[in-house]
């Protein structure tokens, strides 16, 4: 068998294993170690590899902001900001059809705003929202499917992980990429919110009851307690824009405001802090051994050439760029089910990145170019976040929706996914959505 | 027994927790400092490489907890069709991989530590020996070896958590 055979046959290996229910990130060892082993013919390499693969994949400078906004989330959490930013939402949408539902995207949205992890705005924004849409009488399912898309907003609207590592990848600049990420982030949030609406007219069984409809004293008033939110935003955001630090300098300084601001509020009692300590452990060690996963698995993809590979083949074919753009598209929203969106960028970047710079869209210049790649890569690798099997954020909801099941969850979630495919179309048609901001601006 | 091993696997995330707290510490006071070299103060010398070991240390400090109580990513989907003693098996088998994979690579970072040591490998800006970072990650990657036993022993009916824990996970 060619190395190339092994590399295409140890995706289905990998899908039964992980269909099995073994550990994603242990499923992905295995299978990395094992065709790792193959294609060297010799387990000595391996060996070698395995000295330094652990301490290698868990110190990357740019990973420890996985930790750093998990924790700034639990923070933010002790500090009433995440409850904060729902009643704040609530008080506006509440009334609504569905407005609960709303209610928890908007909040979601709020919080992506200082939290550039999905993972931990689903986290964070579902400890809050999902006890009120059960509550509210929301299907588990719908209700669980919404927390998982909205935690979305924590990568669409920025600050984002993903575009930091995209910028490093394909050398942009990480403060016009965030710039360009505001209106598809807002765009996404609406869009959310607009599902919740039909599907409470379609499905009216899913939503639950809606609140009074709250004078505007009232919301004027829930709107000032979100005021550490803005003040955090524009500290992170804008000292990661003007340089004053780099992206894991902003999640650090993220941490210390976050934990000021429980410290005030009284949250920082002993047993809240150490069960913030346990859950941000569990998360930030969910996150890394996948990562370790992926550097084995990926590590037995490059050896084997198959990215290489399939990079030729397709720039063999000489189709048309929106061909390729199509293709790349199509191949991120498959292997996003499968592959989690930091390793499935850190693989394929370098191969994509150069195709899409040398075709044209729309007479585009190579800076907007590239920004626009970027905001396009961006939503549809988030997608992978919330489609089955292997969406991480369903993981995350589902841990704090013990009774509902999986299948539920994946129904629940579906009507955001077709949402995000619609706005996929709509970013591809209309560069402008992404690039008029920043032409403003800079 | 039983309450010791979760006491340890707690302890262990509180001390990666504050770990965090500590670098991000001292990443605002390197900004500060930074921010205020005219006025004689200065960045913390090698914040990021500081950065990074206590990442890893931390990470070494999770693993163990989210592995007990079965909080690593899977995917269920097909799960409720297995029968009772498929789920057993299975279950048995995946604590065990888990284990012989965990066991395996605490052996290889072991002598990962052993080459750095005797290579001399110093951190760019601080001059800190490699093997100092690696020291800690075996050592906290060898507790964490006990937790993967602890874990398969439960898992084979030979051990149980202690009582009140269940509930206390479900909870967030």
């Amino acid at each position: 068998m060619t190395h190339l055979q092994m590399a295409i046959w140890s995706l289905p290996i990998l899908l039964v294993l992980i269909f099995l229910r073994m550990p994603i990130g242990l499923a992905m060892l295995l299978v990395g170690f094992t065709g790792s082993w193959l294609v060297y013919g010799d387990v000595a390499p391996l060996l070698n590899q395995m000295k330094s693969i652990t301490y290698s994949q868990f110190s990357v400078h740019s990973l420890s902001i996985v930790p750093l906004f998990l924790l700034m989330g639990q923070f933010a959490s002790l500090g009433g900001i995440s409850q904060a930013l729902f009643k704040a939402a609530e008080a506006f949408l509440g009334h609504r059809r569905g407005g609960v539902g709303m209610a928890a995207i908007g909040a979601c949205a709020g919080f992506g705003s200082i939290c550039g992890s999905s993972l931990a705005t689903a986290a964070t924004m579902g400890q809050v929202s999902l006890p009120e849409l059960r509550r509210q009488g929301y299907n588990g399912g719908f209700a669980a499917g919404t927390l998982a898309a909205g935690g979305t907003l924590g990568i669409l609207i920025p600050p984002s992980i993903v575009l930091v590592i995209y910028a490093m990848l394909a050398e942009q600049n990480i403060g016009k990429l965030f710039t360009a990420a505001m209106v598809p982030g807002i765009l996404a949030a609406l869009g959310y919110m607009v599902v919740i609406a039909i599907v409470a007219r379609v499905r009216p069984d899913w939503v639950g009851r809606t609140m009074p409809k709250m004078p505007w004293g009232e919301r004027l008033k829930a709107l000032g307690a979100i005021w550490p939110v803005l003040t955090i935003f524009l500290i992170v955001i804008g000292g990661i824009n003007f340089g004053i630090f780099t992206p894991t300098e902003g999640a650090a300084v993220g941490v210390v405001a976050t934990g000021i601001l429980a410290w005030l509020k009284g949250g920082l009692n002993k047993k809240l802090l150490l069960e913030s300590f346990e859950i941000t452990a569990a998360g930030t060690a969910m996150i890394f051994m996948i990562v370790l996963g992926a550097a084995a698995f990926n590590n037995f993809m490059a050896l084997s050439q198959l990215p290489m590979e399939l990079a030729a083949w397709v720039g063999d074919k000489g189709w048309s760029p929106f061909g390729v753009l199509f293709a790349i598209i199509v191949f991120y929203l498959i292997a996003g089910c499968f592959l989690d969106s930091l390793s499935m960028i850190l693989l394929t970047i370098p191969i994509f990145f150069p195709m899409i710079s040398a075709l044209d869209f729309y007479g585009l210049g190579l800076e907007e170019k590239a920004i626009w790649f970027g905001i396009l890569t961006l939503i549809v690798v988030e997608v992978g976040l919330i489609t089955p099997p292997v969406g991480m954020n369903l993981f995350v909801i589902q841990s704090m929706a013990p009774g509902v099941p999986m299948k539920d969850i994946f129904r629940g979630v579906l009507p955001f996914v077709i949402s995000d495919l619609i706005r996929t179309a709509v970013l591809v048609a209309f560069p402008a959505i992404s690039l008029t901001l920043l032409r403003w601006i800079g | 027994m039983s309450h010791l091993i979760y006491t340890l696997a707690r302890a262990l995330t509180w001390l990666g927790a504050l770990i965090l707290a500590a670098i991000s510490v001292l990443s605002v006071v390197s900004i500060v400092g930074r921010a205020l070299t005219r006025f004689g103060l200065s960045p913390v010398p090698g914040d990021f490489e500081l950065v990074e070991v206590g990442t890893a240390l931390a990470v070494f400090c999770f693993l163990p907890w989210a592995h007990l109580k079965g909080g690593h990513a899977f995917v269920d989907i097909l799960w409720g069709k297995y029968s009772l003693s498929m789920k057993r098996a299975l279950t048995i088998a995946f604590d065990a991989l888990m284990l012989l994979v965990w066991a395996l690579l605490t052996w290889r970072l072991f002598h990962g530590m052993v080459d750095y040591r005797a290579a001399g490998e110093e951190t760019f800006i601080l001059h800190l020996p490699i093997w100092w970072a690696y020291a800690g990650c075996v050592a906290l990657s060898t507790l964490g070896l006990v937790i993967y036993v602890w874990r398969l022993l439960e898992s084979l009916g030979l051990a149980k958590p202690p009582a009140g824990f269940a509930l206390a996970s479900g909870g967030h």
